[in-house]
């Protein structure tokens, strides 16, 4: 652990196979990392010998040449993650090609990694963080770390032990706004269709808003300036594809009292606000 | 709320940090704060010092509630922040937190200029709230990061926005700055591997600080970092990959996006906290 050459650690994931650089070198799962900032030759000699049995140990490269890099796996983290936020979509007779078992989602890790991290997918649509949505499906940080750690270091699958149940999928698919036919509308009586800036003339019990029509690549920001001066930030669009679309039902329904303004909504867009269900 | 709670079915078995049904106990110990970090005993985590926890809870999002007052909160006046977090089963109020990094609750605020930087620490009330003081001092938009750990959970890193009413600030658009930063007691030095980061790919953020000596341990790592995109949209919490009290410290980010980013880091010398901030441009590859 000194300062002057190498230094041995639990590492994080990498691939070093695809580095021309010889600045870092480190292998991982249950694995260290070989790492020198300066000694760059005595670590290119060292490096071989201890990697490469180490993979050997403890990788599981079954379906693929790619040394393994990570201690995440498919069977432990990555498969409850895409149970979860991906498989009502991408699953046999989903409307996507299915990423329900290992052997279908290997090919696809690297484009997996870049459409989770652009957050084209899951195709949530707002910025996590504004406004809180009790039906929210965008990854949480903890969950890009995951998957962008597995896609990066090699995709294992991992021991067949750690699959979760299979019987539970059906139930978690089914909680995904995609599931069924996510092209049906939220529809509702007393909805009020906010196009520009837009004044409530009396109170409004808010339970969530539904984009009905959203210019391309918009990004805008929706708010609720309260008559008393408060401003509650509602739903942040960014990336919100029409082809998936869905609502954004409030964790909690908001009370807008007459006179308050809905802002944020450009030209061309139509936000549906929709009104609390009534006991 | 439904999908929260069939979730909360296949892990409310999970609540308390014990193997998953599918896994041999004593298996794998994780550090719950770098998911990454694991062995076949248990042990801490040589990275943040975390007690190894066994198996693996899934990894679940917690609710944070947060209220502000007065309403509205006005610029450079007194308010009150209180958090509240839920689970995500039965939405109670979470009572048992764990320690991370010597704090229950770790708080970042930042502005939407991106000029206010704050990493404070709310204190846990009687009501199980955490609470703290703060004056917002400008106008704008506020992104608001609850960093805790609830007993039996996985670490949760949870955004919140505040709007202060009133003009919003002007942002002005990130250009390179890796210059050298003087800070409280320390300069602080960047370079990047590769030189120019390529958005989802590591980045290697190589800091070397001046003086080299008397560093110390702050809040229980060698360095904090907290990293934001130029629209407001990503926010990173990172902690170093190699520090050993040297003058070389670093950190590895995976930048999502072809945005530019602000990183502000932290280090503490004699018992100073340093904070310097780097603007990083971040490109395609190929771009």
């Amino acid at each position: 652990m000194g300062t002057q050459t190498s230094q041995i650690r639990n590492s994080e994931t990498s691939n070093w196979t695809s580095r021309t650089s010889a600045v870092q070198t480190k292998i991982s799962g249950f694995g260290f990392e070989i790492r020198d900032w300066f000694n760059f030759k005595l670590l290119r000699r060292v490096r071989y010998l201890l990697v490469l049995p180490l993979a050997v140990l403890v990788g599981t490269p079954a379906f693929t040449h790619d040394i393994i890099t990570t201690p995440v796996t498919w069977n432990r983290e990555i498969s409850r993650i895409f149970y979860s936020r991906c498989a009502a979509c991408h699953r046999e007779g989903g409307r996507a090609f299915s990423l329900m078992e290992y052997q279908e989602t290997f090919p696809w890790r690297t484009a997996i990694k870049e459409e989770i991290l652009e957050r084209r997918m899951p195709p949530w649509g707002a910025v996590k963080g504004f406004g809180d949505f009790r039906n929210d499906q965008a990854l949480t940080p903890e969950q890009l770390e995951l998957v962008t750690s597995w896609s990066q270091g090699g995709s294992p699958e991992g021991e067949a032990k750690d699959l979760p149940p299979k019987d539970k999928l059906d139930e978690m698919m089914k909680e995904s706004v995609w599931y069924g036919n996510p092209a049906e509308e939220d529809h509702r009586a007393g909805e009020i269709m906010a196009k520009g800036d837009f004044k409530l003339t009396k109170g409004f019990l808010l339970d969530g808003l539904f984009p009905k029509t959203v210019p391309e690549n918009a990004s805008f920001q929706i708010l609720a300036e309260f008559p008393d001066g408060r401003i509650e930030p509602l739903l942040w669009l960014d990336g919100y594809n029409q082809k998936f679309a869905h609502s954004f039902l409030l964790r909690a329904p908001i009370d807008l009292p007459a006179g308050t303004m809905i802002t944020g909504i450009p030209s061309g867009a139509t936000i549906a606000l929709l009104p609390a269900p009534k006991d | 709320m439904a999908f929260l709670a069939l979730i909360g079915t296949l892990a409310a078995a999970q609540q308390t940090p014990q193997p998953l049904a599918s896994q041999n106990a004593g298996d794998v110990y994780i550090c719950p704060m770098d998911p990454d970090v694991r062995s076949n005993n248990p042990g801490k985590c040589a990275r943040c010092g975390m007690a190894l926890v066994a198996g693996l809870p899934d990894p679940v999002e917690y609710h944070l509630a947060l209220s502000v007052t007065p309403r509205p909160v006005k610029p450079g006046q007194p308010a009150s922040l209180s958090f509240a977090v839920h689970d995500p089963w039965k939405n109670r109020t979470v009572t048992n937190f764990q320690l991370v990094h010597e704090k229950l609750f770790h708080m970042f605020v930042v502005s939407q200029d991106l000029q206010v930087f704050l990493h404070n620490h709310p204190t846990l009330g009687s009501d199980v709230n955490f609470h703290y003081d703060y004056v917002f001092p400008k106008s704008g938009m506020y992104r608001v990061l609850g960093d805790f750990y609830p007993d039996g959970a996985t670490p949760q890193l949870i955004a919140k926005s505040v709007i202060v009413p009133g003009p919003a600030p002007k942002v002005a658009a990130l250009t390179r700055d890796y210059s050298p930063k003087d800070a409280e007691n320390l300069n602080v030095e960047l370079v990047t591997e590769p030189q120019q980061p390529i958005s989802g790919a590591k980045t290697q953020l190589m800091f070397r600080v001046k003086p080299g000596e008397g560093l110390e341990k702050y809040l229980g790592a060698w360095g904090h970092m907290l990293v934001a995109s130029d629209d407001f949209i990503d926010m990173i919490h990172e902690h170093p990959f190699i520090a050993d009290g040297g003058p070389q410290i670093q950190f590895n980010v995976i930048f999502p996006r072809a945005k530019s980013y602000r990183v502000w880091v932290q280090f503490q010398r004699k018992g100073v906290v340093n904070t310097a901030h780097f603007d990083i441009p971040v490109k395609q590859l190929g771009q």
